[in-house]
């Protein structure tokens, strides 16, 4: 039997049957989401109702975010994308003062250390962005070395900034798992062990000949030691933070054991003498509150032999895990005292809020920007603005809305297919961004002391 | 309100490349129904039958790669011309330079739009030259269209086939619709004799066609789509941000996704094929069955490996002599091998240079057991087809790697087979758990081969399996289910459908009496509802686990 009208027969039926029921639920009004993603004239009706995720983007209730009142105004310019925001009635005036009197000092004399603590999630793991950003710093400024390493770490195996090699056993208390609450270093780790080992290699660029600090971090005890080149060495480990200089040539490599008699280990730390010191601070799926859980008393001690002349936080995709959270005006609750704990135990430093990047969410079977970011980013802003501290805008930096779609579509990608992390690449552009916001402001800076050379009147 | 868009309407029927025409567009539903009513309207005037034919697959391939289009047109003709020419020239030097220039054409676009810019940039790495890479758009259907044009003029070349009379043939034969993005790789003299045969069918390929197009789509739209948005990618494009356990799930998906996407496929071209009367031969044969690599390569890809046979293998030497090319290219990997290993991952250049001798010693060995130097030549051909096999799926040196493992693969298993493994096969019947165990290897094995297949580049790979080799752990399982509870389903359901027997279907079709078309439609809008529930379904966000 010959049977081609079975063929037409179906595919006339099927399509006059789909093409009905797609008219049909325009016509009748009728909706189901399984239904409309096959509709077949969705593409050629327009429709007023539908509410699409554009519209639905509105800030949360109560975030002031356009007004004409002056302090309003001036908190509004955290729109501005690439430009580190002091919310200050001078606008032409420098962002974090500090920061900036002791980059031209640097600048001036090549004496001093410059210290500067990057916290962040897992958009800064591996280094990412930070890297790029402690490079450009230290080929302007001056220093190498890494800066901070922590003794083992979920992504050694990733980082390109520093090789860590490390024996299995050690213990490692964070903000995840932490029993007994024993106090935790500025990464939100602590390790202890009596018989490991560790291997360090710096791998930052920077003159093979010059001076390479490595220090050891930790906790204290009465007859402390490690192990330094298979040799027992006693430490003096008598505050509740220490700051060990264990070696200080042109090696980039760093072989530690723990013994005994060792105590809680940090982390370590490879610095030049002079010059940038970037410590890298991340921790994966975290949103800043945790560093809650760090005392001030602990955080004054580490500010006693460490200080800081630059705190950066930059956290915010891990609250929008979400497709339609909007409202989050709690974390800005929640975030704010951190803000002010920082300032308390590191008085002389400047603070510098981070937003948020992009991320997206699948609405419609398309990706697009969290419904929410917009209102994350101001609170962020809200909480940076209200404790009177700078304030970057990450997302608008990135290109805003639907930015992280793009990045991770582009060719080569700049992010992933998570459309959460910036690659490698989306990573570095990154930090370049941020430096050369910094750098808008170190301009401003030098600027605003010639200028008052100028109009300083010469005595006669 | 609702409105009718006229303008948005007037755009359906142009191109965009945001939204290229797959089986899977609501575009594709008018398309096809619109061809079907014609083709059937003309089934007995065959000329017009034909150009309605041609015209439907140029205007398919129109509006999934834009003005590409005119690339095939050019190919078909350059090719007519050049086949024709080949046919009727006496000359064995001159038909011998009218193939050349064939082969020169058809690799050369393949090689300008595909390779350039690999070139580009290995040029740019090894000598500092600083060429400005391309940056072409690959067009669609190019290596598939490339590979059935060298088939045809070098079968005229051979005296196997006679050329087409007639260029809409030809044409058609090229631009065929169903097959044009993701194969099957055609032949000419398969296909070109059913062009102008009577439309006849029977119940059975009704039935059957239909079993093809919605299983396929089932593999291609729903579990193949739903893995790689909701699990695959995250895991692949950084693999260090996960456990090992999640990388290793991420790679067996992988495997399920690649054979459902490229089999499903190929299942809806094929099934439509089926009921416009023409019969292509069957592209994938449950691969995952495989108990050796060999075997495996007789089941993945059917017309491809038959294609890389016929038209590769065979002109290197095959297993009957030796060729310049079929030396060369095995000397060159593992040339290249020990200076990248030595240089680029710091190993010793004596433990570099052990490494790529040991592997090309594995076509030595079985020459120097059988004392036929002829055994070695046919490794490396076979070798040489599979590195340049490899190549064809995309230019980058994962794609060679992923086809020099396939050659090591294959060479292994020659070794084996006469060593321990013949011995066992000699042995009566070898027992269902060897057979278990040389599946689940080969499996295995092949995973190993998507790791680099898949994965964005090299580091990423290493990365891969540095995390599945050194941060594995069960523990991390409950977190993972509880997440991915879908995702486990599917995949649980793709290698359970996968498990059944390849004739199973084929036979209980076979005795269905007919179905009224009412259940046909059932089952369609069955499965278009559930194509709808899994495009709407919300995403599964991945997680981290490892903290």
């Amino acid at each position: 039997m010959n049977e081609p009208r079975r063929v037409v027969g179906f595919v006339a039926w099927s399509t006059v049957l789909l093409l009905g029921f797609s008219i049909a639920s325009y016509g009748l009004g009728f909706s189901w989401t399984p239904f409309d993603r096959i509709n077949l004239i969705s593409d050629v009706v327009s429709t007023d109702s539908t509410r699409s995720v554009s519209k639905d983007r509105s800030t949360a209730p109560g975030v002031v975010t356009q007004s004409t009142e002056s302090p309003e105004r001036r908190f509004d310019r955290y729109r501005t994308p690439a430009r580190i925001i002091h919310f200050q009635t001078d606008t032409l005036r420098h962002a974090l003062p500090h920061f900036m009197e002791r980059l031209h000092a640097l600048h001036q004399t090549k004496k001093g250390k410059i210290r500067i603590a990057y916290f962040g999630d897992s958009m800064i793991e591996g280094d990412l962005m930070t890297q790029t950003l402690r490079q450009l710093l230290q080929a302007e400024f001056g220093g190498t070395g890494v800066g901070y390493v922590p003794i083992t770490s979920i992504v050694s195996g990733f980082r390109q900034s520093v090789r860590s090699e490390y024996s299995r056993g050690w213990t490692d208390r964070s903000f995840k798992e932490n029993p007994g609450n024993a106090p935790l270093y500025l990464s939100g780790h602590a390790f202890k062990s009596q018989s490991d080992w560790a291997r360090f290699t710096d791998r930052t660029r920077g003159d093979s000949s010059q001076l390479i600090q490595k220090y050891l971090l930790c906790g204290s005890d009465s007859n402390a030691s490690i192990l330094l080149s298979q040799q027992e060495t006693s430490i003096a480990a008598g505050g509740s933070f220490n700051r060990i200089l264990l070696s200080s040539d042109a090696s980039r490599v760093l072989s530690i054991g723990a013994t005994a008699n060792t105590p809680t280990l940090y982390g370590i730390s490879f610095e030049s003498p002079e010059g940038i010191v970037l410590d890298n601070f991340s921790f994966r799926g975290i949103t800043g509150i945790e560093l809650a859980k760090l005392s001030v008393t602990w955080l004054s001690a580490i500010h006693q032999s460490q200080p800081y002349d630059l705190i950066v936080f930059q956290y915010g995709v891990n609250l929008l895990f979400r497709p339609m959270d909007k409202d989050f005006r709690w974390y800005g609750r929640a975030m704010q005292p951190v803000i002010e704990r920082f300032k308390q135990a590191f008085p002389k430093s400047d603070v510098l809020v981070v937003s948020t990047a992009d991320r997206a969410f699948r609405y419609q079977g398309k990706y697009a920007s969290a419904i929410g970011i917009d209102s994350l980013v101001s609170v962020q802003a809200k909480a940076a603005f209200q404790s009177g501290v700078a304030f970057y805008n990450q997302f608008a930096t990135m290109g805003g809305t639907n930015s992280i779609v793009d990045w991770a579509n582009r060719n080569p990608a700049w992010a992933g297919k998570d459309y959460v992390h910036p690659n490698a690449r989306g990573a570095a552009w990154l930090g370049e961004s941020l430096y050369k916001a910094l750098m808008r402001e170190y301009r401003l800076y030098v600027r605003s002391l010639n200028k008052g050379k100028k109009t300083t009147p010469s005595t006669p | 309100m609702n409105r009718f868009d006229i303008q948005a309407f007037g755009e359906q029927f142009l191109y965009d490349p945001k939204n290229p025409l797959l089986f899977n567009n609501g575009f594709f539903v008018f398309f096809f129904a619109a061809f079907i009513v014609l083709y059937y309207w003309f089934r007995n005037r065959l000329t017009a039958r034909r150009y309605i034919f041609c015209f439907f697959s140029l205007y398919f391939f129109y509006k999934a790669s834009g003005s590409f289009v005119g690339l095939v047109i050019l190919s078909a003709i350059v090719d007519y011309i050049l086949s024709n020419a080949i046919y009727r020239q006496g000359h064995p030097l001159r038909k011998k330079a009218l193939l050349l220039l064939s082969v020169v054409f058809n690799l050369g676009l393949l090689f300008y739009f595909k390779y350039t810019d690999f070139f580009v940039e290995l040029s740019n790495t090894l000598f500092q030259t600083g060429f400005q890479p391309l940056n072409l758009l690959l067009p669609v259907g190019i290596s598939f269209y490339t590979f059935e044009n060298l088939s045809y003029t070098i079968d005229v070349y051979r005296g196997q086939l006679e050329p087409a009379r007639k260029f809409s043939d030809y044409l058609l034969f090229l631009s065929f619709f169903p097959k044009l993005v993701m194969g099957p790789i055609v032949r000419a003299h398969d296909f070109v004799p059913q062009i102008n045969r009577p439309w006849q069918l029977q119940e059975s390929d009704f039935a059957h066609g239909f079993y093809l197009i919605f299983s396929g789509l089932f593999k291609k739209l729903i579990i193949s789509d739903y893995l790689t948005l909701n699990f695959v990618d995250y895991v692949f494009d950084d693999p260090s941000r996960y456990t090992g356990l999640e990388n290793l799930l991420a790679v067996y998906g992988y495997a399920i996704v690649i054979y459902c996407d490229f089999s499903g496929y190929s299942d809806v071209a094929l099934g439509i094929a089926r009921w416009l009367g023409f019969s292509l031969p069957v592209n994938f044969l449950s691969p995952y069955q495989s108990g050796n690599i060999t075997e495996f390569w007789r089941r993945w890809h059917i017309s491809l490996s038959s294609w890389l046979r016929d038209y590769l293998y065979i002109p290197l030497g095959g297993n009957r002599g030796s060729s310049f090319a079929g030396i060369f290219f095995p000397v060159l990997f593992f040339g290249g091998l020990a200076w990248s290993t030595h240089s680029l991952f710091g190993l010793s250049l004596l433990t570099s240079s052990l490494l790529a001798l040991g592997l090309f010693s594995l076509f030595l060995i079985p020459a120097l057991i059988q004392r036929n130097r002829q055994t070695a030549f046919t490794g490396m051909n076979l070798f040489t087809t599979m590195l340049l096999g490899g190549f064809w799926h995309g230019a980058s040196f994962n794609f060679l790697i992923w086809g020099a493992l396939h050659g090591i693969g294959l060479a292994v298993h020659k070794l084996w087979v006469m060593g321990p493994g013949g011995w066992i096969q000699q042995r009566q019947s070898p027992s269902r758990w060897y057979q278990l165990f040389m599946l689940v290897l080969t499996f295995h094995f092949v995973c190993l081969g998507w790791v680099f297949f898949k994965a964005g580049s090299l580091e990423l790979a290493g990365s891969m399996l540095h995390q599945i080799t050194h941060d594995f752990s069960f523990s991390v399982w409950p977190a993972f289910f509880g997440n991915y509870k879908t995702v486990v389903f599917l995949m649980v359901l793709a290698f359970l459908l996968h498990a059944i027997p390849d004739n199973w279907m084929t036979d209980r079709i076979g005795r269905f009496s007919r179905l009224p078309l009412i259940v046909y439609l059932l089952i369609f809008s069955g499965f278009a509802l559930l194509y709808g529930v899994f495009k709407s379904a919300e995403p599964v966000m991945p997680i981290y686990l490892q903290f």
